[in-house]
């Protein structure tokens, strides 16, 4: 019973534990340690010291230099993002508690209807958007809403109200069948059981779609970058990308740029981070948490 | 073997902002090769000292010592579970779901690096014992509950522990399995001699099993004793309510011919000498009669005249909740062989000497 | 079922339905011989995915995507379950969710500005090698070299999306009864044991999950191709969604639509069997 010899000290084991891991998350802190400090650096310290130094004499030089450039695309971004990631989740809900009935029903065709429209739900959310390229830019200039911001509301649309029923679909389920059951013998409509029920008890999961779907929102770079050409109309993705002239051609202003580009999504992950892993376990779990 | 001593043992789990102790200043001393029982409410801090003793769990304070060696100090794992030769049986049994019996039993044996030869044949052996030999090669999911019992038991018993914990180990079978589970267990403790601790909210579990046991309310250890020294001598009503069926009142202490007696609306129960005016009174059930009769003999003291209130049923028995004729909720549940009609009158009895006392 | 149920459903099924349109579009018209020279198309038949079984960049690009995938499924696992344990068997929950977000933060960030980072990171003077080489390190030529450029590109993607592994691989255990890990310890099973016979085979969902959507998401991404390559004429990095989005903007509509539509057919085979028989019965199992 009494320690024996060979047997690490737990101490030790603890120790040469903590230290793997520590190594591993200064290997992925890398980038964006590398895009904080370079965001400090002068024209010229960016190009004559290491990417890993810090600079000796920080300047927020580049990003007053390219504030004028990425302040209207952040504008942008921030007036479509939000709204349509809301509306997006707001009105996959509803399509997911009409899912829910359907799947608590008996009949064999509902039960049919239920797996097509899952089905067609789930392939709008992890579908290749960018497979839908030449359609969907014809669709959006058919209607002549190319360069505006309905035109990249409505593709959005096409595919995070999608995720948004997918996404509450599961987190729905964590309901109780009785409760909604009790509702409708009480003769509630649907949109009060809706409204008054389903909503308030799947608060948190709506939360956690709606800020998966603002983070996915905000990063898309293919949908954008398809259906605006004005510069007044680029959102803050694509205008990043302007940043690199091609073949490894870099200007020192990358970083500031990905750093304003990147402070929105990564300040919802540090401070609702719990709201957007429970939104990706929720896709790969059927809303077990962790 | 190994005795086991803990030394004002306590535990504060901390969490956001209030403290909760589950375990407050325990000490108790049990004897190489015994098989101590701990009785206990749920949340009451039992499993949390069986989850120290195992060692999954650190005392905030205290020490505890396996023949006198320290195992655990104030915050400290001096000896770590793997290495305290403990063999547990969980509450779910915990079988691993992917392996088949005989893995599940074969697993600790495999940490123990033994030839193939000698873990077949410790592994049948134990299984012959338990008598789930014909199942070895079933999984988990494919055995009854009893049987799944059986083979987390022999998991625990073929690796030859020095400890057995069992840490409410009946409570998911199904009722009228569960007292062969526990012969089984109490036969097995007693062949082997291994030093047992089982767990338990239920009284049947202790006085089937445990030689001593300990009662834990609160986290305090309150009592230790022979299980039937506690059922007959509880000290306080919780320990009473704890190990046995209670019936409950609240008595006016008076003295006349000078005997005690306590008053109970139109009850009057004799009583030793207490210095309280009014005191809780505890009563077994099979303390009570009701009868026709006006006497039943010596042993029997006549209470008063009660009411029948309601007549029920259970196991074997007609279960009578009688009240005195003033008061219609003091209720008191009576155990008698043949049913009677609600509302009759009749007299009620209790054993002479068998009234508990609690200030 | 009640019509107004129905109706709140609505906006969804529209853009849903909207999305197979799209397609069915382009399924249509990759039977035609629609481009910058016809454009006035007539139906051909297969005549168009033919033609791209003769373009050298359709079979590299392909088989670059389905080695990207493949490559982010493997290493992905690999180091998802290799984190998920280290975070596993650490005692401290603080300290589990710290290291969880610092691990998975590269899931919140743009693509495209994590592109950027890396092509300086891979600079071969100034990048990572500077610190490489202060190591005595090898230094390998990251995008400077073509038989470096692929596993470049691989590295940016399996550092964004091992998190997701981690994750899945993370939840899979905590969902693990944990009495059985304490019996396991109780019975002396060292933690590689407990990580392999007992956590690992009772968390075979996370090993599914983790896989499927390591495969949609690396299938999918644009813009680490796009933005490393330089353009999307750099065969080295040329992944099929890059390729099709040059087929378009050189105006080979019908040849862009034939690889729009093999990409869906690939990623539906994913989803659909994932979707019915995973994230469906899951649901059903609460």
């Amino acid at each position: 019973m009494s320690s024996k010899p060979g047997r690490v000290n737990p101490t030790v084991k603890a120790a040469i534990h903590q230290l793997v891991i520590i190594i591993f998350v200064v290997i992925w802190l890398i980038p964006i340690y590398a895009m904080v400090i370079n965001g400090l650096k002068s024209n010229v310290a960016v190009y004559t010291t290491p990417v890993l130094i810090p600079p000796s004499s920080p300047t927020i030089e580049p990003f007053q230099a390219v504030w004028s450039s990425l302040s209207r695309p952040l504008l942008n971004s921030l007036i479509l993002v939000l709204p349509v990631a809301f509306i997006a989740t707001f009105l996959g809900s509803m399509a997911a508690y009409f899912f829910y009935m359907l799947s608590n029903s008996f009949s064999r065709v509902s039960s049919f209807v239920s797996n097509f429209l899952f089905s067609l739900i789930s392939l709008a959310t992890f579908i290749p958007y960018q497979a839908t390229l030449i359609p969907l830019t014809k669709l959006i200039a058919d209607m002549g809403l190319l360069n505006t911001y309905w035109g990249l509301a409505f593709a959005f649309f096409i595919f995070y109200m999608p995720t948004g029923a997918l996404l509450m679909s599961i987190f729905i389920t964590a309901i109780p069948p009785r409760i909604i059951e009790a509702a409708r013998l009480d003769r509630g409509s649907d949109w009060r059981i809706f409204y008054k029920l389903v909503f308030p008890l799947s608060l948190p999961g709506f939360i956690s779609t709606l800020i998966f779907n603002i983070i996915e929102t905000w990063n898309n770079f293919f949908i954008p970058l398809m259906l605006t050409t004005t510069p007044n109309m680029r959102l803050i993705p694509v205008t990043v990308q302007s940043f690199t002239g091609g073949y490894a051609t870099l200007y020192n202003e990358t970083f500031a740029a990905a750093f304003i580009a990147s402070m929105v999504p990564l300040g919802i992950f540090i401070f609702l981070g719990r709201y957007f892993i429970r939104g990706l376990i929720a896709l790969g779990t059927g809303g077990k948490g962790v | 073997m190994v005795n086991v001593m803990a030394k004002g043992i306590t535990k504060i789990y901390k969490s956001r902002r209030k403290e909760v102790v589950a375990l407050d200043n325990v000490n108790i001393d049990i004897h190489s090769g015994e098989s101590f029982g701990i009785l206990g409410p749920s949340g009451a801090g039992k499993t949390t000292f069986m989850r120290i003793i195992a060692g999954l769990d650190i005392p905030t304070q205290g020490e505890l010592y396996f023949n006198d060696e320290l195992v655990a100090t104030s915050n400290k794992l001096v000896v770590p579970p793997e290495d305290r030769n403990i063999g547990m049986v969980f509450q779910t049994w915990a079988l691993y779901p992917n392996m088949t019996a005989y893995d599940n039993i074969a697993f600790p044996l495999r940490s123990l690096r033994m030839s193939k030869d000698e873990e077949r044949k410790r592994i049948n052996e134990v299984s012959e014992i338990l008598g789930i030999a014909h199942v070895l090669n079933h999984y988990p999911r494919e055995l009854s509950g009893g049987q799944q019992q059986r083979v987390a038991l022999a998991r625990a018993l073929v690796k030859n522990p020095s400890i057995l914990l069992l840490d409410e180990p009946f409570s998911n079978l199904d009722a009228r399995i569960r007292d062969s589970a526990r012969a089984l267990v109490r036969r097995i403790q007693n062949e082997l001699k291994i030093t047992t601790i089982t767990v338990s909210h239920d009284p049947a579990d202790i006085f089937s099993i445990a030689e001593r046991a300990g009662v834990i309310v609160h986290g305090k250890l309150v009592q230790v004793d022979k299980p039937s020294a506690i059922y007959s001598s509880p000290v306080t009503v919780e320990v009473a309510r704890l190990i046995g069926d209670l019936v409950e009142l609240n008595g006016r202490v008076e003295e006349s011919n000078n005997k005690i007696y306590a008053v109970v609306d139109d009850f009057t129960f004799p009583i030793n000498k207490v210095a309280a005016n009014n005191v809780r009174l505890g009563i077994r059930l099979e303390d009570l009669k009701i009868s026709d009769e006006v006497s039943l003999g010596d042993e029997w003291v006549f209470v008063g005249r009660a009411r029948v209130k309601v007549s029920s049923y259970s196991s074997g028995l007609f279960r009578v909740t009688v009240v005195p004729p003033s008061n219609d909720n003091t209720e008191i549940v009576v155990m008698v062989d043949r049913p009677f009609d609600v509302g009759r009158e009749v007299n009620l009895f209790v054993k002479s000497g068998k009234v508990l006392v609690f200030p | 079922m009640r019509i107004q149920g129905l109706l709140m459903a609505i906006p969804t099924i529209f853009f849903s339905f909207l999305l197979l349109y799209l397609v069915i579009w382009n399924l249509y018209f990759s039977f035609t011989n629609w481009s910058l020279l016809n454009p006035h198309p007539s139906f051909v038949g297969f005549q168009t995915y033919a033609s791209l079984l003769y373009m050298e960049y359709f079979s590299i690009s392909l088989s670059h995507s389905i080695l990207l995938s493949v490559g982010t499924v493997v290493f992905g696992n690999l180091l998802g379950l290799l984190f998920a344990s280290l975070l596993y068997f650490l005692g401290n929950e603080k300290m589990r969710s710290i290291y969880l977000s610092l691990l998975i933060y590269p899931l919140s960030i743009s693509m495209a500005a994590n592109s950027l980072i890396w092509l300086w990171l891979f600079n071969i003077h100034i990048g990572i090698n500077w610190l490489l080489r202060l190591l005595h390190l090898p230094v390998p030529l990251w995008l400077s070299s073509p038989s470096t450029e692929f596993p470049s590109l691989m590295v940016v993607v399996i550092w964004a999306y091992a998190g997701l592994s981690l994750i899945f691989y993370l939840a899979a255990f905590m969902g693990v009864d944990k009495s059985l890990i304490e019996a396991a310890r109780i019975d002396r099973a060292n933690p590689l044991r407990i990580l392999f016979r007992v956590l690992l085979p009772n968390s075979m969902n996370g090993f599914i999950v983790s896989s499927a959507l390591l495969f949609l998401f690396s299938f999918r991404i644009f813009s680490p191709p796009y933005l490393l390559s330089g353009g999307p004429t750099n065969i080295f990095l040329q992944t099929s969604v890059v390729y099709m989005y040059y087929l378009f903007t050189t105006e080979y509509f019908a040849q862009a639509s034939a690889v729009a539509t093999i990409i869906t057919a690939i990623a539906t085979a994913v989803v659909i069997p994932y979707a019915l028989y995973g994230i469906k019965r899951w649901m059903k199992h609460e």
